[in-house]
């Protein structure tokens, strides 16, 4: 029976279907190719509502944490023990060029990521976000500089994370990463496997050839009508079970109005890439690991699934995006965001040792990206939107335990701060992206031409990856 | 909710119904289905084919004019036309049914959260299902059943705008008070004035909750501590101005080719010193810091969670206000600072085109022309609209709603035949309103919501991606500027909000949720696992009440359904307005023929092949896209 249901795949032909999807696709190397050798993937874990990078990278030497005591004395007020400073737990970065002697710590909900920032396979990059040049606090009070759009706005900074771009965002660095290496004929016979999601993505994943495929965490998405078309059904009724599925799948569609063709193509295509997905996850291994029952948890747990079956879906290089919402914490931070950093520690944990098993930790890069850091000053209960952010960066490919970028001190008024613990960016998110492109196989010309504020900025002095 | 690839109530539906589905041409009984096929139990039985043959069509005329007319204006300003709304409608005034809508009285919530709440054996449980679901009760019984169609259809655009949802798992989730008295408030304003709405939303505890501005304090200057700069934002960005210089087409102002941002963040910051001093009436913050710290422990939060937040002027910031234009002096206590403040907003020129743009895109047209837009933000600043066959609607202020939604309804250009026949008028129906127009257009009984465990939570992707009161945040379902990356309209440069939701997992979600529905899926769960199931949750019973919940009446598709081509035509007019291409037709038609029927007595096989027309036909890009 299980078998059945595979032969139905077959006889539909995979490789009929990645001729229909992206005929678009060029196959012509150039001088500037990306490299597509080996196995690579990228995975976007984006923190919707803005992180509190302060709540992520804590002051732990003496006097530092004493000032953000003081700052924060309402909200720690609320956490008993958990931001007390034995409570904390340090890190100890190879070289002190970022600290200059303060020291940091992360809170005791992340004890994973301690760890693995401790065995050099995760990394910290401060103060991270969206610049068109860089920007200091005179010619931001000045208004002496080119800002972002729209800052500090929820949906405009995610379109601005992404793509580059306010809402209304047409191509996100993701897909535009993919589109290189599509074009350099990596995943050629299945493109449409070049960009996963498990979340409302956003731009993020869309190039001009690439397009998301949204997984559910549950696996591929079935038509419970078509089960036992599936299963390999016979005579009559499978040929009423494959008319009923050219029909939903909208084969016969032949109108033009925009819409109507946009949700022909939609339902075509999903029909499509979930059979051919769900074939190739039932022929694959499954994983040794096991991952939290959380959103993330789940999220990720279908990542490292599709990346276990990576050879089934013919994919070298692969970009991911995973989400968790709940950080816009205007209110009850002190309740609501231990529970979320805890959700983040628990979820990549357990995908570095999914990969570790996988014996893919190279191959493969996590990274964190969010709407914006928040301020410092609280506003009773939580604290509000802010602009540059702290990441996490995970991977065997990374270069660990250490802290990149910069982490202005816990006080208000210094030259990073625009206001109440606005952060002024010190690095730019497409300085941050090229890094993660460039190990992702994306020569420098393609690069620039993914990322096209990148020639505003001087190349980061520490490369983390 | 957990996600998981098939809910055990589709699972038994499959083994019930399907299995017999592709067993039941040319045989008869002994199955589950024939055994259920009862008239109590399943979809009604054909009757004697006697289709009555509808009146000869009155001279066209107006929106009214032709069945297919009414047909689409209902689908537009309704939750569903059904044929008989269709043929009582059908050659009278247009206008006339407006007005007569703006009188009809309001459906409300709030008494249908006190009887749950009275229907509730053990108020102890961990899981009052009927209270905490009651927001979704009650929002299924007005919609599908509720008699001011217009009203509930604007209150749920209106939500879409406004929006607060109870999907966070917080106190919004836990308890239905705040929810379901939002709920009211767009009801009751539907047909009222923007501003109005503005002032009742911003006192609402739903809002001061969800925006976090309940219990906002003044600055303090010792601690650091700044304002909640939350609702403040959200109020000018999302409510309001947008975060552009529009024209009054809707059109940004371009300077140097760029959009002109309309504030930063210091107007924010000044905004939101108005936004303190509002609190839940009677709370005791001694005692409970955090709302959520009262529940269980305060006797009085549901009640409270009823009435419009308290002022406490103390706890009010007496620094001048400053943002736009606006700028309210030092000392202004808090109710006329609020006053100000939201006169001050609503005087900006760009609330008219902003929020008429969006309103339209729940109604009618998700990238309307930008004259169109210009001629409905003028009855929304004008606050008057001339109905076609005459009639005035709005009260003259800037902000009325009734004016806004005749504009919407009654422009020329969207009851013009070009629209229908044109390749980019129109929206993707929301998945949300494709369900009410099924039980609308089949008579499922909705009286008992209750006992419809698969709308519970529809907000999974897995399921619509759209639950009412229930978005994923403050941005709602979609967005009202979002253009789809890689596709046609996308590459038009067309907004499409709800595309938004359209993706490999939402598409087989929505098939599996209409394949329930429209093949009775209710009724071939045995009714005892029903029964058990419901009363795990608390929910009372009633067994016959429970057998007819959401059970299509296929009655008038029964009788046709011998002719697989009369049957698509039928349902092409009764769900697609008559616009259903004829390709379109002819492929579902070739596929309910691939299943011979034999005659009148097979009930089971006729069944299955008006529950397959049905699906088919409302799994078609014709129907999924309303033009």
């Amino acid at each position: 029976m299980p078998n059945s249901r595979r032969d139905f795949i077959k006889a539909l032909g995979i490789g009929a279907l990645a001729t229909t999807a992206f005929t678009a696709v060029p196959t012509t190397f150039t001088a500037h190719a990306a490299d597509t050798s080996g196995y690579k993937a990228l995975v976007c874990v984006f923190l919707f509502g803005g992180l509190d990078c302060h709540d992520l990278i804590l002051p732990y030497d003496l006097p530092s944490y004493d000032q953000y005591a003081r700052l924060r004395s309402p909200l720690l007020a609320q956490q008993g023990t958990a931001r007390q400073r034995s409570s904390l737990l340090p890190l100890t970065p190879a070289s002190d060029t970022v600290l200059q002697g303060r020291q940091v710590a992360l809170p005791p909900e992340m004890p994973q990521l301690a760890s693995l920032f401790r065995q050099n396979k995760a990394a910290i990059v401060g103060n991270v976000g969206p610049l068109v040049e860089p920007v200091t606090r005179a010619n931001f009070e000045s208004a002496a500089v080119r800002l972002p759009p729209r800052l500090f706005s929820h949906n405009d900074q995610q379109a601005v994370w992404q793509a580059n771009q306010p809402e209304g965002a047409q191509y996100g660095w993701g897909g535009l990463f993919a589109d290189a290496v599509l074009a350099s004929g990596a995943n050629a016979a299945l493109p449409q496997f070049s960009t996963i999601t498990t979340e409302d993505v956003g731009p993020f994943l869309t190039g001009r050839n690439a397009v998301p495929y949204r997984v559910s965490t549950a696996g591929s998405a079935r038509v419970d009508f078509l089960e036992d078309y599936y299963e390999g059904v016979s005579g009559d009724r499978a040929d009423l079970l494959r008319a009923v599925r050219d029909q939903m799948a909208a084969r016969s569609y032949r109108g033009s109005h925009l819409l109507e063709r946009d949700m022909a193509a939609a339902f075509s295509g999903g029909f499509e890439t979930n059979e051919a997905y769900d074939i190739a996850r039932q022929q694959g291994v499954s994983l040794p690991t096991s991952f939290p029952a959380t959103p993330l948890g789940a999220q990720l747990r279908a990542v490292a699934e599709t990346i276990g079956v990576r050879d089934r879906l013919l994919s070298s290089r692969q970009v991911f995006f995973v989400g968790l919402g709940g950080f816009d914490t205007h209110d009850a931070q002190a309740r609501a965001l231990p529970k979320l950093l805890s959700q983040i520690d628990g979820a990549l944990g357990a995908f570095q040792t999914a990969m570790e098993a996988l014996g893919l930790t190279r191959d493969v890069t996590l990274f964190t990206a969010s709407d914006f850091g928040r301020t410092l000053a609280v506003n009773g209960d939580g604290t509000d939107h802010g602009w540059g952010g702290h990441q996490i960066v995970l991977g065997g490919a990374v270069k660990g335990g250490e802290i990149y970028g910069t982490l202005p001190p816990p006080v208000l008024g210094h030259d990073a701060d625009s206001g109440g613990g606005r952060l002024i960016p010190s690095v730019a998110v497409d300085s941050y992206a090229a890094e993660l492109g460039r190990w992702f196989g994306l020569s420098e010309s393609e690069l620039s031409s993914a990322l096209p504020g990148l020639e505003n900025f001087e190349p980061l002095p520490n490369r983390f990856i | 909710m957990p996600t998981q690839l098939t809910h055990p109530i589709i699972t038994a539906l499959l083994s019930a119904g399907f299995g017999v589905f592709m067993l039941t041409s040319g045989c008869s009984g002994g199955n589950a289905l024939d055994d259920r096929n009862e008239p109590v139990s399943g979809p009604t039985p054909p009757p004697p084919p006697s289709p009555p043959s509808p009146p000869p069509a009155p001279a066209p005329m107006g929106a009214f004019a032709t069945e297919a007319g009414t047909s689409r204006f209902l689908t537009q300003a309704t939750f569903g036309p059904s044929l008989e709304d269709v043929s009582a409608l059908t050659g009278t005034n247009a206008s006339n049914w407006f007005l007569a809508e703006l009188e009809k009285p309001a459906s409300l919530h709030t008494p249908q959260l006190a009887a749950y709440r009275a229907m509730i054996d053990n108020p102890d449980a961990d899981f009052p299902v009927l209270a905490v679901q009651s927001s979704t009760f009650s929002f299924w019984r007005n919609a599908i059943e509720g008699d001011d169609q217009l009203r509930q259809r604007m209150a749920f655009a209106l939500s879409q705008i406004l929006v607060v949802s109870n999907f966070g798992g917080e106190l919004l989730s836990d308890i239905p008070e705040p929810v379901v008295s939002y709920q009211d408030i767009l009801v009751e304003g539907a047909f009222g004035n923007y501003r109005d709405l503005l002032e009742e939303v911003t006192y609402s505890p739903a809002m001061g909750y969800y925006l976090t501005y309940m219990g906002n304090q003044k600055a303090d200057p010792a601690t650091g501590r700044m304002p909640d700069e939350n609702y403040a934002r959200e109020i000018l960005q999302l409510f309001t101005v947008g975060v552009v210089a529009l024209q009054s087409d809707g059109e940004p102002v371009l300077e140097n080719g760029k959009a002109v941002e309309l504030y930063d963040n210091r107007d924010v910051t000044g905004l939101a010193r108005v936004f303190t001093g509002l609190d839940l009436d009677g709370l005791d913050r001694q005692r409970f810091p955090s709302v959520a710290d009262a529940v269980d422990e305060w006797e009085g939060l549901e009640q409270a969670l009823l009435k419009p937040m308290a002022i406490n002027d103390s706890l009010h910031s007496s620094d001048a206000k400053r943002f736009l234009d606006c700028d309210i002096p030092t000392g202004t206590p808090t109710a006329e600072s609020i006053d100000l403040a939201l006169d001050c907003i609503m005087a900006h020129p760009n609330v008219g085109p902003f929020v008429s743009r969006q309103l339209i895109q729940r109604f009618t047209t998700s990238n309307p022309d930008p004259d169109y837009v210009q001629r409905v933000a003028s009855a929304f600043d004008s606050g008057a609209y001339l109905l076609p066959e005459g009639g005035r609607v709005g009260d003259g202020r800037k902000g009325d709603l009734t004016a806004t939604l005749a504009a919407i309804l009654f422009d020329p250009d969207v009851r013009a035949e070009a629209a229908l026949s044109g390749s980019q008028f129109g929206k993707i129906r929301e998945p949300l309103l494709r369900f009410t127009h099924w039980a609308r257009a089949f008579d499922a009984d909705a009286s008992r919501p209750e006992y419809g465990i698969e709308l519970f939570d529809l907000s999974d992707p897995m399921s619509l991606a759209q639950h009412p009161y229930r978005a994923r945040s403050v941005f709602n379902f979609y967005r009202p500027g979002y253009i789809a990356p890689g596709t046609v309209s996308g590459a038009a440069g067309l907004t499409v909000p709800e595309l938004q939701i359209v993706n490999a997992t939402s598409t087989p979600g929505y098939i599996n949720f209409m394949t329930f529905w429209t093949f009775g899926g209710q009724s071939m769960i045995p009714i005892e696992e029903l029964e058990a199931e419901l009363a795990d949750m608390g929910v009372p019973l009633n067994r016959a009440a429970l057998e007819r919940a959401f059970v299509p009446d296929y009655s008038d598709e029964l009788a046709l359904a011998n002719d697989a081509t009369l049957l698509v035509d039928h349902l092409d007019r009764l769900l697609v307005y008559d616009s259903m291409s004829e390709e379109t037709k002819a492929a579902i038609t070739t596929t309910l023929e691939v299943q011979p029927v034999y005659g009148p007595g097979e009930s089971a096989a006729l069944i299955n092949r008006v529950s397959l027309a049905v699906l088919l036909v409302m799994t078609s890009p014709d129907y999924l896209v309303q033009r």
